[in-house]
């Protein structure tokens, strides 16, 4: 096809920052509305309770400094299940002593220990030998999720994964480990930065273009009658940025005549696929892995060069791939629809699967504006979300609707992080967890397509969420099997591990002759005290029934107790 | 069953309900007609639906051959139309010619499925689609009748082909066929099964779907012993199907209840399953596990007598059809992949002798454009499916073919079809053969009073007495 031989216009569109910056900082016009609140960020900080509407904050009295609020062990394993991959007794008395905005800066501030694409070159996955396999995808995967200190940022990556979807198995190209791992690393990158670049990122990403087809895609050709592909373009807009319909800022449908207002037609649709043309790859060698982290490059020769209209809006003819590629993320970032639609999503990843319109409100404020005039900023919008009232407010852990199921990977790794599981060789052998039959029904980076394994506004047909119209979107892959098969996958891992991936229970062996005490342990690790008095009491009545006399005895105790909070349903929906 | 005491609830329920407004009759005729219908199944007959995720293209399914057409046809998509030459073996002879002389071909890829053609097994349906009414170009171009909504969207499409509702849909139409048949099986909850995974076609108001994998439900390991202790395992088992207060925590343990409690059953019924001798050839590329689904599919219908069922709904499904590039690589493999899975399906339940009550047909998020964009197809709208069974009044077609054009009377630009028929009145003509009365069809159903013609007749049993129908077969 044509990414042989591709002649480079010069304008590599690594990233217009300097244009996206002066975008970002013109509120006039863009951000009127936002600049109008108050500056939400600021009266989101813990210990300023009361400002919130909705109330139910940590202190009841509003405290003039910001000094931090004591937190309890139990909330901030609550907070740990929301903003990390999973709790430890050690992070969990940390953050107990430092509260969440100490913990939220020390996350934001960490630097990467280290980047999905350097996890395959330094274990030695770049050889000729792996061209055309997937060598080093699993490992590297579950190497970051499980044991990189940057856990904040491992949990919001898997969120924007969940949106931003691309799979593995999607890719017609060679070296498909280190496609995923330089687009992995696009979302991990920028989890922490703006959302502008982020979508430049996956926009120019070569694995976004295997992915959604957009490499090497021509513009029209009046002789055959051949038009854009419209892959790109119609999820971009539906599934990444602004979805279907008009959306007010707390991410309810706008009504017009009682309908919801559709936000683009399939006008504006081809409209945008003449932008996604000419795009190919950065140079033709595919003999090592190292194009397919570079930037996408124009092929001017391919690129549409008449006028795309699309939103409202109109590139004009003669503008270039970069130009154009940068006016239409321009215009697609500046959508009204875009703080709603994507802060809600991370709010059902992070904390709840219905949040109310005005939590969605709130986050999508501090989205449009950070209180510094900037549109995007992640950090703010991931503090803003974790430090909300309604996902502090403990009297949401025993309502009967608040929280999410748990997505089986974090279930995985939480087990994995409470208990210190290592991988000596880095094989991280775990491997493809997709299997309903006997894994996860899940695994990170191998979603089905571009609708991910479960769907933000997925209910479960026939039930009473659906009848109250709530949404369960993790419950798209529950059913029969995966059930069952969950709880036998864990069985095995509890006990046995991965391969050389085990877990030491050593910090439990203090624990275990008494099983209350090694169930409240495991409550306030795993489940933030959510399983009930009564569910640890049958608990520790089957334990007791395991003698733990004999070292085997003592492991088949700690096996069986993990098993039981982890299958427990009142574990699985984090409240 | 439907005791004096139970009927006189409905009737009372019923008319609560109706006076509560326009939103109930859904609810409304579930509750009245439930026991009748299911009083009328002392056969066997099941329903299984293959569905083609990713939104199957028409174009290169069912190939336009007539001169004029074929014509039409590669001027749109010369980079990846089928010769001529190519489709001659497989072009369909059906006991009517269509009108003007136009004519198909299955791709070629689809072989297997001409014998089941020719021998009136196989129906082909013309331009069907998702529908809220009968929809003209100019209504579309006006929106001057209501159109299902978020046309083009994968899976608001999928969810509307299934249920009649976008993304989020709380029932499906397979699962309200289910509702209406569910008391009169032994095990209800056996009524709607999918071999893999998820989908709300099969879910109803009641009736609720159950999943297996392609080779039967999963034991849970530590069912009697969790690390040595059976309290453990007891407490496990509770666990996991204990309704608990919070609506997530009640919804997990829905399934994991019907997961523990019916393993037994479904695997004890499989076991004593008729060994049968057709192969299902496997999928390697694309890999897929629709051959495998369906296999499972017959042998839980070989087996329907165990599992107490006398209506049952399935839904298998594949992926990979959304082919926006390489399609010439890619959907000739998918074919395949469908024509021996449903060749095989089909071959096996003549051998069980039950292929008169099966009938299988398939479905698609929505149908491709007819315009080439480079090396694939965009989302279109209409489509062409088929159904197969020995119900089915085969080697015809049934529908309008459309004209073969970008920006003609019958599509929206780029050949993306305005469909002719709609989903509902396929779905109404299957539901009819499996036992649906016209009166309740608007329950499984809502929109189908938009159309006159309810029933296309693509499968009813033949009208001979159940003795003579034996013996002919």
């Amino acid at each position: 096809m044509v990414d042989q031989a591709v002649p480079v216009d010069g304008r590599v569109p690594d990233q217009n920052l300097a244009d996206a910056l002066e975008l970002r900082t013109a509120p006039e016009g863009l951000n009127k509305a936002a600049l109008a609140l108050p500056a939400a960020a600021a009266v989101l900080l813990e210990g300023c309770g009361g400002d919130s509407p909705g109330g139910g904050f940590l202190s009841p009295t509003p405290t003039p400094t910001p000094t931090a609020v004591p937190v309890t062990p139990q909330q901030a394993s609550r907070f740990l299940a929301q903003a990390s991959m999973g709790a430890t007794r050690a992070g969990i008395t940390s953050l107990a002593a430092s509260g969440f905005n100490a913990w939220l800066n020390n996350q934001f501030s960490a630097p990467r220990p280290q980047k999905f694409w350097d996890f395959l070159v330094v274990n030695g996955y770049n050889v000729p030998a792996n061209v055309n396999g997937q060598a080093g995808f699993d490992a590297m995967v579950w190497s970051q999720l499980i044991s990189s200190s940057d856990t904040l940022r491992q949990r919001t990556g898997l969120a924007l994964l969940d949106m931003l979807v691309v799979g593995i198995d999607g890719f017609a190209s060679p070296w498909r480990s280190f496609v995923m791992a330089a687009y992995l690393d696009v979302l991990w990158d920028n989890a922490f930065g703006n959302f502008r670049d982020l979508i430049d990122g996956i926009a120019s990403n070569a694995g976004m273009g295997l992915y959604l087809t957009f490499l090497n895609n021509p513009r029209a050709n009046a002789t055959t009658g051949s038009v854009p592909d419209e892959n790109f373009a119609r999820e971009l807009m539906q599934l990444f940025t602004i979805g279907l319909y008009q959306l007010n800022p707390d991410g309810t449908p706008v009504l017009s005549g009682g309908r919801p207002v559709e936000v683009y037609s399939q006008a504006d649709v081809s409209g945008l696929a003449r932008v996604w043309t000419g795009w190919v790859f950065a140079n033709s060698d595919n003999t090592t892995p190292d194009r397919v982290r570079l930037p996408l490059v124009a092929n001017p020769n391919q690129h549409e060069s008449g006028a795309k209209t699309f939103l409202g809006t109109t590139i004009p003819a003669g503008t270039d791939a970069a130009g154009s590629k940068r006016l239409a993320l321009d215009t697609i970032f500046a959508h009204s629809n875009v703080p709603p639609f994507v802060c809600k999503q991370l709010i059902q990843h992070m904390v709840t699967s219905n949040p109310s319109p005005a939590y969605v409100g709130r986050v999508s404020a501090v989205f449009a504006n950070n209180g510094s005039g900037v549109r995007g900023d992640m950090k703010a919008v991931i503090r803003a979300i974790l430090t909300d009232s309604e996902a502090r407010d403990d009297a949401n852990v025993t309502s009967t609707s608040f929280g999410k199921l748990r997505e089986p990977i974090v279930r995985l790794t939480q087990w994995a992080r409470a208990f210190g599981v290592t991988s000596p060789t880095n094989l991280w052998p775990f491997g493809n967890t997709n299997s309903s039959a006997n894994r996860l029904a899940q695994s990170p980076g191998r979603a089905p397509s571009v609708f991910n394994f479960f769907r933000p506004g997925y209910t479960p047909p026939g039930s009473p969420l659906a009848t109250a119209g709530q949404v369960a979107p993790e419950f798209q892959i529950v059913n029969e099997p995966s059930v069952v098969a969950y709880i036998n996958y864990m069985q095995t891992l509890i006990a046995n591990g991965a391969g050389e991936a085990k877990a030491d229970y050593s910090a439990l062996a203090t624990l275990v002759s008494n099983s209350q005490s090694l169930l409240d342990e495991l409550n306030l690790v795993l489940a933030a005290n959510q399983i009930s008095a009564a569910t640890i009491a049958s608990m520790k009545s089957a334990l007791d029934t395991i003698a733990v006399a004999t070292p085997a005895g003592q492991n088949n105790r700690i096996y069986a107790a993990i098993v039981l909070v982890m299958a427990c349903p009142e574990f699985l929906v984090q409240k | 069953m439907a005791s004096e005491l139970s009927r006189r609830a409905f009737v009372q329920r019923a008319t609560a309900l109706s006076l509560a407004g326009t939103a109930t009759p859904f609810v409304l005729n579930l509750a009245a007609i439930g026991e009748a219908a299911a009083a009328t199944a002392t056969d066997y007959k099941a329903i299984v639906c293959v569905f083609m995720y990713g939104g199957n293209d028409y174009a290169n399914t069912l190939i336009p051959t007539d001169a004029a057409s074929y014509s039409a046809y590669f001027a749109q998509r010369s980079a990846f139309a089928y010769s001529q030459a190519a489709l001659a073996a497989t072009t369909l002879a059906p006991t009517v010619p269509l009108a003007d002389g136009r004519q198909y071909a299955l791709a070629p890829e689809l072989a297997p499925l001409l014998p089941i053609f020719n021998a009136g097994k196989m129906a082909v349906m013309l331009n069907i689609g998702t529908l809220v009414q009968p929809t003209t170009k100019a209504q579309y171009t006006a929106r001057s009748v209501p159109l299902p909504p978020k046309l083009l969207s994968h899976n608001d499409q999928q969810s509307y082909w299934q249920s009649s509702s976008p993304e989020g849909a709380s029932s499906g139409w397979g699962g309200r066929i289910g509702d209406l048949f569910q008391s009169g099986n032994g095990n209800p909850t056996l009524t709607c099964m999918n071999p893999a995974g998820n989908a709300v076609f099969l879910s109803g108001q009641n009736a609720v779907q159950y999943s297996t994998t392609v080779n039967g439900p999963i034991a849970l390991t530590a069912r009697t012993s969790l690390q040595g202790s059976a309290a453990a395992a007891n407490l496990l088992r509770s666990l996991i199907s204990t309704p608990v207060n919070h609506m997530l925590e009640t919804e997990l343990a829905k399934v994991g209840t019907r997961a523990l409690n019916l393993y037994d059953l479904v695997s004890s019924a499989r076991a004593v399953a008729p060994t049968t001798s057709t192969v299902f050839p496997a999928a390697a590329d694309p890999p897929s596990t629709l051959g495998a689904q369906l296999k499972e599919v017959a042998k839980l219908i070989s087996v329907a007598r165990e599992l107490g069922a006398k209506r049952q709904v399935f839904f298998v499904s594949t992926g990979s059809f959304d082919t926006h590039d390489n399609l010439a690589t890619t959907h000739p493999r998918l074919l395949t992949n469908v024509a021996d899975a449903l060749r095989a399906f089909y071959d096996t339940t003549v051998e069980l002798g039950v292929a008169n009550q099966v009938t299988t047909f398939t479905g698609s998020d929505f149908g491709r454009a007819l315009t080439a964009n480079n090396s694939g197809s965009d989302h279109g709208w209409g489509s062409m499916h088929f159904v197969l069974g020995g119900a089915v009044k085969g080697r015809s077609f049934y529908g309008t073919p459309p004209v073969v054009a970008n920006g003609g009377p019958d599509d929206i630009g780029q050949g993306r079809l305005i469909p002719t028929t709609s989903v509902d009145q396929y779905a109404a003509t299957l539901a009819s053969w499996f036992g649906v009365s016209d009166s309740n069809l608007s329950f499984v159903l809502p929109n189908i009073g938009n159309y006159s013609v309810r029933n296309l007749g693509f499968v009813q049993d033949p009208p001979l007495p159940a003795a003579v129908a034996t013996a002919a077969t």
